[in-house]
């Protein structure tokens, strides 16, 4: 039986609509009352697992799940090795640097040298600094990374942006973007390369039904 | 202060070396079978031997000396070892060179897996100075006789050839080669259609992405693109390769033609390949080959080219596989014989005895009691450890000979 790994949060219902699309129906995860992190599609053809969008590739990676949906952004970030077979094209939105709007610093390359960073995707950030050649200390911050600055502790952040919502709403503004992600259809690379449970035809049929 | 090992480090106990043993000997025996040789070569290399073939990267040798004369480090696999030595101490030795190796390699773990094992144990095959297609098919064949002689059976190979999807990848200009090349390697479909290519290159990358599956069906999809002369001799000695496996091997050979199957390095030159055992959905990867004709002519002193072909087999991989198998020893091999000097002046005729078993014809373990513990006590320590007979000497040499629980229940097992 394939097992799927889906991710909670906000690529969980464009996903489950895609599955929905081919005949794999995961739908009582958008239920609010589900407790269940492992459900069967009710044809009995495959399984899903719920788990945190970072944890997608993981699974996808060790072969505990042979399909996955997940940002580019996460596998940008951690590098998994697993087929990325489509650009799924939803759950559009860009990694940017952010500063607050009053920062004298309105460029990435402006920044003081040794300046501090704030941000979840410490990989992400290293890199696009590294390649500025611009030495930054980077601080991993696991959620409300608006307050680095905010508070004092970075010049700057690194987050994912969607609408810009949140970034408004606590003074900062967007100065560059380091890439655009949307939502990947990854695979596990022996799996694939086998194609074990007509695993291809599935993934054939979610690349072709967008 | 506790003493332990290092990270990625462990030590194996009787059971598991009994265990691990058995895996290997019986693949030992299926190699001298097909007139392989054993080789035993040096854990320590310079850095520069080992990274010499391009597909080692420096940062995954441990190093453990920097001299004047140059960088040492601990083997992460055998191939560079064997070839170095096969043109230089062996030059002059006759051709074609079977040999084959059962040891340990090191490989250091990158920061971001902390506890990955460091220390493997691995058995392999080199097939030396021949470049002919039946050199590939008799290291298929070896490897799926050995897989086959441990009792696997749920296992499938996936076939690469390495030299036809080189040249396949000629028709893109050279500026993004090694990005179509790094994307079929890492199964990047979303990178090549990302790529700037006309719409008839992108067509091609995504067709050979997709060159995978039964290997008449992916051959006849090769057929069909513009192949020069050397890529048809290519695709008729895959289909002779194929041809010859499946009648040669007792049932099906269970095998996947995928000429996405290659490495971001010009290591290997022709076929290349990969085990993977397929028992209940848990694809592992039990060893992999491949042949490499370009190797042999780094090691060489006057830069002589000549042929190789092999694979390694990880024994840990097979034993995990293997693990419910009930052919492997499930528990350390015990004692034949207790020998017990009944009092300290029986002690030379105790040990005289216990000599005599031990030139028995056939191979019996025997160990002397050598504490003068009391009877119960030693028939205690007999019963936990499995041992079939005591023997109590006397001073005159006069000999009570006891069974053990042990062997009661062995004789009413057997």
């Amino acid at each position: 039986m394939i097992t799927v790994a889906l991710p909670k949060g906000a690529l969980l219902k464009d996903s489950i609509d895609r599955f929905y699309g081919i005949g794999l129906d995961f739908r009582a995860f958008l239920d609010d009352n589900n407790r269940q992190l492992q459900i069967e599609d009710p044809t009995g053809t495959a399984k899903a697992m719920l788990v945190r969008a970072q944890d997608v590739p993981v699974y996808v990676e060790y072969g505990q799940a042979q399909v996955g949906i997940v940002g580019y952004d996460v596998l940008r970030e951690k590098k998994p090795q697993v087929a990325q077979l489509a650009d799924l094209e939803f759950g559009d939105c860009r990694m940017s640097v952010a500063v607050p709007a009053d920062s004298k610093y309105q460029e990435s390359r402006l920044l003081p040298p040794h300046g501090r960073v704030a941000s979840k995707f410490v990989h992400c950030a290293r890199d696009y600094f590294r390649q500025l050649d611009l030495p930054v200390e980077i601080i991993p911050l696991y959620g409300s990374v608006e307050l680095g600055p905010i508070t004092g502790m970075s010049e700057a952040i690194v987050d994912l942006v969607s609408t810009g919502r949140t970034l408004k709403e606590n003074g900062l503004i967007e100065i560059d973007v380091l890439f655009h992600s949307t939502a990947r259809l990854i695979a596990h690379p022996l799996s694939y390369r086998l194609n074990s449970d007509q695993l291809t035809d599935w993934l054939n049929q979610l690349m072709n039904n967008q | 202060m506790i003493h332990q090992p290092p990270a990625g480090t462990r030590d194996l106990l009787p059971l598991e070396v009994a265990q691990k043993r058995w895996i290997a000997d019986r693949l030992q025996q299926v190699f001298h079978r097909w007139g392989y040789q054993r080789i035993i070569t040096s854990t320590l290399e310079w850095v520069d031997t080992l990274t010499a073939g391009g597909a080692i990267q420096p940062e995954t040798v441990i190093q453990v000396e920097d001299t004047a004369e140059g960088r040492l480090g601990l083997r992460p696999e055998l191939t560079a070892s064997i070839a170095r030595t096969a043109v230089t101490r062996m030059a002059g030795c006759t051709y074609p060179q079977r040999l084959y190796y059962s040891a340990n390699v090191f490989r250091r773990s990158s920061q971001a897996h902390h506890g990955r094992q460091v220390e493997f144990f691995q058995t392999g095959v080199e097939l030396l100075y021949s470049g002919s297609s039946l050199a590939d098919t008799e290291i298929l064949l070896l490897l799926a006789d050995g897989l086959q002689h441990l009792g696997l059976e749920q296992w499938e190979i996936v076939l690469g050839e390495a030299g036809l999807t080189r040249s396949l990848l000629s028709v893109f200009p050279e500026a993004v080669q090694e990005t179509v090349r790094y994307c079929l390697a890492n199964l990047d479909r979303v990178g090549l259609e990302n790529l700037d290519l006309s719409p008839e290159l992108r067509d091609r990358a995504l067709l050979l992405f997709d060159l995978r599956g039964k290997p008449e069906d992916v051959l006849q999809k090769v057929s069909t693109l513009n192949l020069n002369p050397q890529e048809t001799q290519t695709v008729n000695n895959l289909k002779t390769l194929i041809d010859r496996l499946r009648n040669s091997h007792s049932n099906a050979f269970p095998l996947i033609l995928d000429l996405s199957l290659i490495e971001t390095i010009d290591y290997y030159t022709g076929i290349v390949f990969e085990v993977v055992s397929t028992r209940q959905q848990q694809y592992r990867v039990l060893g992999k080959g491949g042949r490499y004709d370009h190797l042999l002519e780094l090691y060489h002193p006057h830069g002589e080219s000549a042929p190789g072909i092999g694979f390694a087999l990880n024994i840990e991989e097979l034993h995990s596989e293997l693990s419910s198998s009930e052919e492997l020893p499930q528990k350390p091999p015990s004692s034949h014989w207790l020998v017990i000097p009944t009092t300290p002046q029986a002690e030379i005729a105790a040990l005289h005895h216990a000599q005599t078993l031990r030139h028995s014809d056939h191979v019996v373990r025997v160990e002397l009691e050598l504490e003068g513990r009391s009877p119960e006590d030693i028939r205690d320590y007999a019963s936990l450890s499995h041992i079939e007979h005591l023997v109590w000497v006397d001073e005159q040499g006069n000999l009570d000979i006891e069974r053990t629980q042990a062997e009661q229940n062995l004789s009413q097992d057997g």
